[in-house]
């Protein structure tokens, strides 16, 4: 027994060790740096204590972006799950070319983010694109909208990007649920009596729920740390009102090497993600044990 | 079962130890190959790589591996700076923008040059970039290349309501205005220029800033950013842009390619931007071959007109294992000789003064040799290692400006402040 258990360590070993090397130890350094004042180019690196913490909590920049983190991530994941839900209930439907359709609806998550970002960019841009030819032709507006250049567009701008891109993603696995669902259940809701609404409350529904929240987990994290989608649409401009957590903690650790203090941001970053997952496995967890 | 354990940790701490084996091991004799890191040469890049290998065939023994960065300045300060910090030796010789060198400098990274670069070689040079490469009054790399904001105008246009190019601010709105009651065509724009966030936006608005009088450090180096004079000027570039005014809302969210294309179609009288989109305008086909004037950009009443420097300079990293020879090749490639071929080979404008009156220049780049008094009149942004700070700074606060969420004097105020905080200075 006692070898069997020794052999069972030694398996997990690696695993732990790769673990530890790979996520446990770059944690623990960051941790660690932003406790420093670290300014390479001034060759200072001293011990500070919660300084820079201190000053995170009074830094209008770290409040400005982290607000338009979660104005992003809400707005942009709430979107995603409500688009995604819908194309993912058409394509249940049995109709010719579904596969080729479900193929193709994938495609928007597939072109790498800085490339889809430059096209929407030059769609956006005010004198030469799509958009503004197609609402002033069309007389919908009167002069073009400066999509990336007024404050209140630019952001959305953005969001409509990530939806666009990660709303397939949403589809993709909640069709993949969707057929999960025996459709026996729908026939015996029908002899019932239930209606369209019905079915979608009482049965599609509660089958998606695992799924959904798995989705919504997947979706808030990674557009919690969007980064490439606005940084190359437009820098975190104009004036900083598109600037997110992770491009201003870039900004800080990439462009003035600030290392210290850009740790600081990121730890700060690494405990809103921890809080967003509890969030999730609390409510995964309960699902679970409900069910 | 135990001994299981231990050959697996051992081979996994073998396999660690051999990932971590220098992998250029130094060598004995033999030749030396220097690792050269600069952005992508634009123009004609097979004329470098002969000019590489002319090197090569005058210094036996060394060979030249040149490697490219990706084409955006901040990839290339990031890959630097990364490398750097982490004592690497894995290139010898490296381009700068403008930009970094105090920062690199005062960081370590990058060689003293005194001996290398003595004052009596530095005259020939133009006096921006020389400023911009001295840090604590020692050379630490040799410029390049340079470049500088100037201001492209519609000759045609101009000629047509009998207007001679702008020379004062008020005269380009005024001319801007002639143009486009004149013309009546609501697809031509006035004066495009960069007001992305980014690091273009701190080259605008310092030119107009600068034009007016105004500085961001004095000589000592103390933040006077927010002066009446910054102020005032500020408020008018903020003015020219709107719906129907001198500079459409485009300006705001535009960089260098953007005004470019706008420009090359005919579609705006006037564009700030640097000397590379004169060789596109007069390519065959363009829209505007044949139709376009330079200038140095507007001042303000009672001021000189002011052009940001750009440009690349080439230093040496300070862990270097082959410096002598490093510094033989950053001789050779900022030498009047290769200069010159490079200018007309590729069209980059050479840092040495001289090369300004060459005759074969002139005759192959006449655009180029006429840039001489716009190169001398290029000032380097604030001279400092906090330098990427202060941009960093600037930028939001600027930009907030030009979209209208934040009045001038209070960006001024609020950027003032933050860089006297960074700055150590006394804040009230």
């Amino acid at each position: 027994m006692r070898s069997s258990a020794r052999l069972g360590y030694a398996l997990i070993s690696p695993a732990v060790l790769l673990l530890t090397a790979v996520a446990l130890i770059p944690i623990a350094a960051a941790l660690y740096l932003s406790f420093q004042k670290r300014l390479p180019i001034f060759q200072i690196v001293r011990f500070v204590g919660l300084e820079n913490y201190r000053f995170l909590a009074i830094d209008p920049r770290f409040w400005n972006s982290l607000g338009n983190t979660l104005y992003f991530t809400l707005l942009a994941v709430t979107l995603e799950l409500a688009l995604g839900l819908g194309v993912a209930l058409l394509l249940d439907r049995a109709f010719p070319g579904r596969g080729w359709i479900r193929a193709i609806v994938l495609l928007p998550w597939a072109i790498p983010t800085v490339v889809s970002s430059r096209i929407w960019e030059w769609l956006y841009n005010v004198e030469f694109g799509l958009f503004n030819s197609l609402l002033t032709e069309g007389g919908v507006t009167h002069g073009p909208i400066n999509w990336l250049g007024d404050p209140f567009w630019a952001m959305h701008a953005a969001i409509l990007i990530d939806v666009w891109k990660s709303a397939p993603f949403v589809t993709i696995l909640l069709t993949a649920a969707l057929q999960t669902i025996p459709r026996e259940l729908y026939l015996a809701a029908r002899v019932d009596g239930a209606g369209r609404w019905g079915i979608f409350y009482h049965i599609v529904l509660p089958a998606l729920r695992p799924v959904i929240l798995v989705v919504l987990l997947f979706r808030t994290l990674d557009a919690f740390r969007v980064f490439d989608a606005i940084y190359v649409l437009t820098g975190g401009g104009p004036g900083n009102t598109t600037e997110t957590l992770s491009i201003y903690t870039y900004k800080v650790l990439f462009q003035t090497l600030q290392f210290g203090y850009g740790a600081t941001l990121a730890v700060a970053m690494f405990f809103c993600v921890v809080a967003i997952s509890l969030i999730y496995f609390g409510l995964l967890g309960r699902e679970r044990r409900g069910a | 079962m135990r001994s299981v354990g231990r050959w697996i940790t051992i081979l996994g701490i073998i396999g660690l130890l051999w990932g971590c084996r220098p992998s250029e091991p130094i060598q004995e004799g033999g030749p030396v190959t220097l690792v050269f890191k600069h952005g992508q040469i634009e123009g004609n890049p097979a004329a470098f790589q002969t000019l590489l290998r002319k090197f090569e065939a005058s210094h036996p023994g060394i060979l030249v591996r040149d490697e490219v960065l990706p084409s955006s300045s901040d990839q290339q300060h990031q890959f630097y700076i990364i490398g750097l910090e982490g004592r690497s030796a894995e290139f010898d010789l490296l381009a700068l923008d403008v930009i970094w060198v105090q920062e690199f400098a005062r960081a370590g990274w990058i060689r003293d040059l005194s001996s290398l670069f003595p004052p009596s070689e530095r005259g020939a040079f133009f006096p921006g970039p020389i400023d911009a490469v001295l840090f604590e009054g020692r050379p630490y790399a040799i410029p390049w290349f340079l470049d500088a904001g100037l201001l492209y105008y519609r000759r045609d246009l101009l000629e047509k309501y009998r207007l001679s190019p702008p020379k004062e601010w008020s005269d380009l709105a005024a001319a801007a205005q002639t143009v486009a009651r004149g013309e009546n065509d609501p697809r031509l724009r006035g004066f495009v220029w960069q007001g992305k966030q980014y690091e273009g936006l701190i080259c605008n608005v310092l030119e107009v800033l600068w034009s007016a009088g105004g500085e961001v450090l004095d000589e000592r180096g103390k933040v006077v950013l927010a002066s009446a004079s910054n102020r005032e000027a500020l408020t008018f570039l903020r003015n020219l842009i709107g719906e129907g005014r001198v500079s459409p809302p485009m300006v705001t969210t535009a960089d260098e390619e953007t005004t470019r294309r706008l420009f090359g179609e005919g579609r705006a009288l006037f564009m700030r931007n640097w000397p590379y989109a004169w060789v596109l305008f007069q390519k065959e086909g363009s829209a505007v071959r044949g139709k376009v004037g330079v200038a140095p950009l507007p001042h303000f009443p009672g001021h000189d007109s002011a052009a940001a420097l750009g440009g690349w300079q080439l230093g040496i990293n300070r862990f270097s294992r082959h410096s002598k020879e490093a510094e033989a090749l950053l001789l050779y490639l900022t030498s009047p000789e290769v200069q010159r071929t490079m200018a007309i080979e590729t069209g980059y404008n050479p840092t040495r003064k001289a090369l300004y009156n060459d005759p074969a220049l002139a005759a192959a780049q006449p655009f180029t040799a006429g840039l001489r008094d716009l190169f001398f009149s290029a000032r380097p942004r604030p001279l400092s290692p906090y330098y990427p700070m202060l941009s960093q700074i600037m930028q939001p606060e600027f930009s907030a400006v030009l979209v209208g969420i934040k009045p001038p004097e209070q960006a001024l105020r609020d950027a003032a402040l933050q860089m006297k905080h960074l700055l150590g200075e006394p804040v009230r």
